[in-house]
């Protein structure tokens, strides 16, 4: 039976520090460069979706058709949702479920507004962006945070969601994947 | 009748009349404990339910919003010494009889943002004037949410009526949650609410609010070509 033990303060601070750090946003609609290209293939390769062709949207209206396609793939929101549970439950094994419960809702919660305001200052900047899709972009990059410390939590280095949360730091959204090929923004 | 009290910080709730701090208390424990079940019981399944990826992330980012709500309560609620454990889910209070009906459909998910989610505009609202200031603040912080959680429910709904199959489907969510919402507002004869009202902590008796209520939930729906269906008020 694994030994539960109090959440570790320090590994979830330097999370935070991670999260203030990063470059939400920053780099949307710019040319893909070679860190981003590694990033997108480890993150397929770490998901186990096969071979992707690399696909980049350019402006805000682009990626919110990529949001919205009817034959998006669900394979790779269904992967991570696996991934997901059983680090959930890796986590559980080792800390509070309260505590860790609480932990994750309240790093989520206090980062939202941040890459809620991130996401803002990038439409503004851009402009076409409906208003909505600043609060699903909020919305992608909570959802990354949280998959971040809950594999940090679970200490799965060789998570997916650590390439993802690197292309997110790096400016970057993920869009998902629409028949072969995975979409950056 | 004489001046209401007016609270400014919560170092000030410290010296106001007992009665006032019971009632500050019972709405802050009641505001964080249905904030974090709706965050629970709907929208986060919701998430599963969303049909393209644009609508799981919008759905996240209610979600967060609404957990996000339930820790705004709390942390007011510990400053004011509530203890964490009376603004949980199961620590004696009852939750609304709409959270004992789990989400199945995104369908439902909708029409609980387009009409639960007005219920719960028309309960800020009623806090916006409130004279415990601190409250009255996290209710003005949290109304251009609960605001853009109503419109979440009104453009999903304009989505999903553009076919007959959708709008059947909503039709039937709105018919089935619709009935428990006028009650969300609480009983004629609410004890509580005269107190909240004496205190000028709230504004509005139950059944003023509840009628406002229907009123507007009539309206949205007739934008989107839906009825309601007919509910007993209240005791």
């Amino acid at each position: 039976m694994s030994q539960v033990v109090v959440l570790p303060r320090t590994l979830l601070d330097q999370v935070k520090a991670e999260l203030r750090a990063a470059a939400w946003f920053a780099a949307l609609g710019e040319p893909l460069t070679d860190g981003d290209r590694a990033d997108a293939e480890g993150y397929a390769r770490a998901l186990g979706l096969g071979a992707l062709v690399l696909g980049q949207a350019s402006d805000w209206p682009e990626a919110e058709r990529v949001l919205k396609a009817p034959d998006w793939s669900p394979i790779w929101w269904d992967r991570e949702e696996t991934q997901r549970r059983r680090l959930l439950v890796e986590a559980e094994a080792r800390y509070p479920e309260r505590a860790l419960w609480t932990a994750l809702t309240e790093l989520t919660t206090e980062l939202g507004d941040v890459v809620h305001g991130r996401a803002g200052v990038a439409a503004a900047r851009m402009a076409g962006a409906a208003k909505a899709s600043v609060h699903v972009a909020a919305g992608a990059a909570a959802q990354a945070a949280y998959q971040l410390a809950l594999a940090r939590l679970a200490e799965d280095a060789a998570s997916p969601f650590e390439s993802k949360f690197r292309l997110f730091a790096a400016g970057r959204w993920p869009l998902g994947v629409v028949g072969s090929t995975l979409i950056l923004f | 009748m004489s001046d209401p009290i007016v609270v400014k910080t919560v170092e000030e709730l410290k010296s106001a009349p007992e009665e006032y701090r019971e009632a500050i208390a019972k709405l802050v424990i009641s505001h964080a404990i249905n904030e974090l079940y709706g965050a629970q019981v709907f929208d986060e399944p919701a998430i599963a339910y969303a049909p393209t990826p644009y609508a799981k992330w919008l759905t996240c980012r209610v979600a967060m919003e609404e957990y996000g709500h339930h820790v705004r309560f709390k942390q007011l609620g510990l400053q004011i010494g509530i203890p964490e454990e009376r603004m949980m889910p199961g620590a004696g209070k009852r939750p609304l009889s709409i959270f004992e009906f789990p989400l199945k459909t995104w369908e439902e998910f909708v029409a609980i943002k387009l009409l639960a989610d007005l219920a719960e505009i028309l309960q800020v609202e009623d806090l916006l004037h409130c004279t415990f200031h601190p409250l009255r603040n996290l209710a003005r912080a949290t109304m251009p949410e609960e605001r853009f959680h109503a419109q979440f429910g009104e453009d999903f709904s304009a989505e999903l009526v553009k076919t007959p199959k959708g709008k059947a489907r909503l039709q039937a969510a709105v018919n089935e949650y619709y009935p428990y919402l006028p009650s969300f507002f609480g009983g004629s004869k609410s004890k509580n609410n005269e107190i909240f009202r004496k205190w000028r902590i709230k504004q509005r008796t139950n059944d003023e609010m509840r009628q406002d209520f229907i009123k507007r939930a009539s309206e949205v729906a007739a934008k989107y070509g839906l009825t309601l269906p007919e509910v007993r008020q209240a005791a």
